[in-house]
């Protein structure tokens, strides 16, 4: 098979020079609808280095999941890709599809939510692994069967030579999820974006597969875009956080930074709504209220104002933009971030109501 | 195992109430002394009809209770005698008829069938490939207008456009032709049961596969890099199959229906036109015999279905 | 909206731990919305199925020539192709063809519609009885649906044609027979898919007896899917009369659209010679068809009838 003669891959043997894996400049993908245009991610700014692991946190809706896939090139004919995405240095965002169709699965590839239906469920295991390989690697059948074996092994997977002969329905939610991973792994990729891994799996699954992923990334210097909708995902196995609503990014941080002072009353609200193993059974959980807003017609001003307890006037008129903090690493954007006196003020009045305020003690 | 027994069962279960209720329907509303004697059975006065009527009820076994006659029918049946054609002049066996006539019938439906697999599966994925396309909205149409057209109707416009206006095929069937020449004589009349099941196939499968398309797994294949084509063909085909063959199974019995039209316009001696004749003679070993071979070759079919799905799907397999 | 989006409404999901749940769901309206209109095509299709059987109901008191004079004239040999005073042409006896397709409506739309309400009648209350009472009564019923249906359904026809006297009646409650199966298994599928809702377990539990429960709460929800399905059933009969016509086993007496298509097209020399007269009654037979079928089609997604479990 030489079916990516024509694309120069821009590996492993590019990223030596100083250019980031990944740079995202003003990255906008909008969707195509009866409705008018979805603007699902609107101006996202971002780096990745080799090796280095990002968070990308929100709700549903807040375009975590079409940025990862925008990153990919993995969307519908009705999405509008805008901006750029620099790959290794190279400009990625208009190849047509055909090259970019050769990066996925041998330069970045992508494991998803849910396991139990991302596997083709006629299909062996062992074929499905061997699937990339065979195509990117242009691996003969035995070889890829000996490839596929190690990979299950890499990802601690019992007993791997019978498991290529299993389908998916005879594994566990959690070993499929392995079989994901060690598929996506499969062509040693540069990077690999994790769609909520963890979200459809038992809690103490959901711990080795975080740490299967952070192995991977160790072991092979691979960068890793862990996408979710919890903090607490992300705490122990990322180095930077980048927080998105609503399309946008509204808070960008280290991760150690970002627990320790977070800025935006949204990062602040999604912190609240992780259930804690410490809390008592049938403790009410301070969830965002309200819904994201329509990706339509977004509303003027801050796109989080509408549901924001520490919203004033101003919120609702202007739009705040990304400024760094003290940090250059750490940006936000908010008129009257956590610890701004009208914060703090706006705190007493709700505590005063009997609002129970976020804390920050307890994660990490 | 316990799911292919209960089957089995239901499947002889429904042979032998057909076979009862055809038997039953045949010997109560018609009268088979007539038919074998004719006007002599009703001549009670005249002793020497009176010891033919005897003769032919104790050969035919129609001095004995219905239900009797129909279980030595049955056991005869079973051991591959159809028993003779109820006729004035000579009694030949019906299977002999039946090895006339079924080869016949049987090639036309195997062509119809595979025709119609052919037209559809194609048409299908190129129309979820396109799905809501130009393209797609039109096939949408046409298979539209195709499962609203009668056989009958298609036959005759088929033979009018493609044989009489423009002398392209044949349309008439000659029994004694070498047998290439016989299977190309039966090319319209397969076409004209193909074309409405090939439609109602396309539609069929095209839903399913655009539904699989949209699965996540499909998505993982895409994201492995696996091109849109082989994505359709290695990914989305096997799992959208299943109504595909269900229906498939099902419309057997209808191409089997329409048969017997096109057998008729087409002027195809087959399995169609010896039933058609038996009956209007009330020759009835003759339909018992053809209704049965369909009704065994129907249920036989389900049965395969089944065991198709479980080569398909793994799951089924296990459970 | 409130200032703070604190509002009692948006509260309600306060216990789920995962914010998924607000996402904003895309799309689903335009499919509704696109549910409740039947559309142009379908006034289309009634209009042609008003004016087809407007026709066939009153061609006796209208200007329509009659269906079986010959207007042979001198010095041609007929079949005449389609002119002015014979606007299909005639048939190879004369016999004007608009006349005989119209008259030919007469038969085969009674034929359709009867045998689709004898379907109904017997069929749909089967169906109903074994939907609503399960058990061994449904098991009973759809064993007799499934030996109904694993009959090629012309061979059933043939074998009932056969041996009764062929009238318009008998033909039309052949088909009707061929239709009690399918006609039953949707209103089986139709009837349980109302059995275990709220009105129903309520007259129960008030102490309603089965009869009334069937005939008060069921049968009003079951009727109007029914009727929907049961214009396809039509559609279904019509092309079934014609088929039985092809095996000569149709109404005896007077012209149907199965009868004149196949005298029409019985010699390859006349259908060479005189088209017409076999496609002007397949065209009409065909749009007729159709237009039940679309018509059926767009009040089954209008009243939303799933396919359920057959």
């Amino acid at each position: 098979m030489n079916e990516h003669e024509s694309f120069h891959h821009p590996g492993p043997s590019r990223t030596e020079t100083d250019s980031p894996l990944l740079a995202l400049d003003n990255l906008k993908t909008h969707f195509r609808t009866e409705r008018g245009l979805v603007r699902a991610v609107d101006g996202v700014t971002l780096t990745l280095n080799r090796g280095e692991a990002l968070g990308v946190v929100g709700e549903s809706g807040s375009g975590k999941t079409v940025l990862s896939r925008s990153l990919m090139g993995l969307l519908p004919g009705s999405a509008v890709t805008s901006g750029s995405v620099k790959f290794a240095g190279q400009e990625i965002l208009d190849l047509p599809m055909k090259q970019r169709r050769h990066l996925w699965g041998a330069e970045m590839s992508m494991v998803f939510q849910n396991p139990l239906n991302s596997l083709n469920p006629l299909m062996k295991i062992g074929k499905q692994i061997a699937e990339p390989l065979r195509l990117h690697l242009s691996m003969d059948k035995a070889n890829a069967r000996e490839t596929a074996v190690a990979l299950l092994k890499s990802v601690r997977i019992p007993e791997p030579e019978r498991r290529l002969n299993q389908y998916p329905h005879e594994l566990s939610g959690g070993m499929r999820q392995r079989v994901m991973i060690a598929m996506a792994l499969a062509c040693g990729p540069t990077v690999l974006f994790a769609d909520e891994p963890t979200t459809a799996l038992d809690v103490t699954v959901q711990a080795q597969i975080l740490e299967v992923i952070g192995e991977q990334r160790r072991d092979r210097n691979m960068s890793v875009v862990l996408v979710t909708h919890d903090l607490g995902v992300v705490a122990g196995h990322t180095d930077q956080i980048a927080v998105m609503y609503s399309g946008k990014l509204v808070e960008r941080a280290p991760t150690k930074t970002l627990f320790a002072e977070m800025r935006m009353p949204y990062t602040k609200s999604l912190l609240k709504s992780i259930p804690k193993l410490a809390d008592p059974s049938h403790t009410r959980l301070a969830t965002i209220t309200g819904r994201p807003p329509d990706l339509v017609n977004p509303p003027k001003g801050c796109n989080f104002a509408q549901r924001c307890p520490y919203a004033r006037p101003k919120c609702h008129v202007e739009e705040p933009a990304l400024e760094p903090t003290a940090d250059p690493n750490h940006v936000f954007a908010c008129w009257y971030p956590v610890g701004s006196p009208e914060f703090t003020e706006r705190e007493a009045e709700l505590e005063a109501a009997g609002y129970v305020p976020a804390t920050v003690a307890g994660v990490s | 195992m316990k799911f292919w027994v209960s089957r089995l069962v239901g499947a002889f279960a429904l042979i032998l109430t057909v076979s009862a209720i055809t038997f039953g329907a045949m010997n109560i509303l018609g009268d088979p002394l007539f038919n074998i004697l004719g006007p002599t059975a009703g001549d009670v006065s005249n002793p020497e009809s009176v010891a033919k009527i005897e003769a032919a009820e104790a050969q035919f076994n129609l001095d004995k209770p219905l239900p009797v006659r129909w279980a030595l029918w049955l056991g005869d049946f079973v051991t591959g005698d159809f028993g003779v054609q109820f006729s004035a002049t000579g009694q030949p066996p019906v299977s002999d008829l039946i090895a006339e006539r079924l080869p016949r019938s049987l090639m036309l439906l195997v062509m119809a069938q595979t025709m119609a697999v052919i037209i559809s599966v194609p048409w299908a994925i190129w129309s979820a490939a396109k799905a809501n396309s130009a393209v797609d909205r039109t096939s949408t149409v046409m298979t539209f207008l195709l499962i609203g057209m009668p056989t009958f109707a298609l036959g005759i416009i088929l033979k009018y456009g493609l044989s009489i206006r423009f002398d392209w095929f044949p349309a008439t069937f000659v029994a004694n032709d070498p047998f290439w020449t016989r299977a190309w004589q039966m090319f319209l009349p397969a076409l004209t049961l193909a074309l409405p099941s090939a439609a109602v196939y396309q539609r069929l499968l095209r839903t399913d596969l655009i539904t699989t398309l949209q699965e996540d797994f499909i998505l993982t294949a895409r994201s492995k890099g696996v091109s849109k084509r082989n994505v359709l063909f290695k990914h989305a085909l096997r799992p959208s199959l299943f109504s595909f063959i269900t229906i498939a199974g099902v419309t057997t019995g209808t191409l089997i229906g329409g048969a017997l039209v096109v057998e008729q316009i087409f002027r195809i001696p087959g399995l169609g036109s010896a039933i058609v004749e038996a009956i209007l003679r009330e020759d009835f070993p003759v339909v018992l015999a053809i209704v049965m071979i369909v009704t065994i070759t129907f249920v036989v079919l389900n049965v395969l279905i089944d065991i198709l799905y479980s080569i398909i799907d793994p799951r089924v397999r296990a459970s | 909206m409130s200032d703070l989006g604190m509002t009692e409404a948006d509260a309600v999901g306060h216990e789920d731990p995962y914010p998924e749940r607000f996402l904003p769901h895309e799309g689903d309206q335009d499919d509704k919305a696109e549910k409740r209109k039947l559309g142009f095509a379908f006034w289309l299709c009634t209009a042609w199925l008003v004016a087809v059987i407007g026709l066939a109901i009153f061609a006796p008191y209208l200007a329509i020539k009659s269906p079986n004079v010959n207007f042979v004239q001198p010095g041609e040999r007929p079949p005449y192709s389609p002119s002015g005073e014979h606007w299909f042409g005639t048939d190879q006896d004369a016999r004007d063809m608009f006349s005989r397709t119209i008259y030919g409506a007469r038969t085969s739309l009674t034929v359709g519609f009867s045998a689709i309400a004898f379907g109904l009648l017997v069929g749909g209350t089967l169906g109903l009885l074994a939907g609503y009472f399960r058990g061994k009564i449904d098991q009973i019923i759809s064993f007799g649906f499934l030996s109904l249906l694993s009959f090629p359904a012309l061979i059933l026809a043939i074998l009932i044609t056969s041996l009764l006297e062929r009238s318009l009646l008998t033909i039309a409650i052949t088909i009707g027979i061929l239709s009690v199966a399918p006609v039953g298994r949707v209103s089986r599928a139709t009837t349980i898919s109302f059995a275990d809702r709220e009105f129903v377990l309520a007259a129960r539990s008030l102490g309603a007896r089965h009869p009334r429960i069937i005939v008060r709460e069921l049968l009003p929800n079951v009727l109007i899917p029914m009727g929907a399905f049961s214009l396809l059933g039509v559609a279904i009969a019509i092309v079934a009369e014609g088929s039985l016509a092809f095996l000569g086993l149709s109404v005896e007496k007077g012209p149907t659209w199965g009868k004149i298509i196949l005298t029409a097209s019985q010699s390859s020399r006349d259908l060479e010679n005189a088209p017409y007269m076999a496609f002007f009654p397949i065209g009409v037979l065909f749009l007729t068809v159709l237009a039940l079928n679309f018509a059926g089609d767009r009040l089954r997604s209008f009243f939303d009838v799933r396919e359920l479990s057959l």
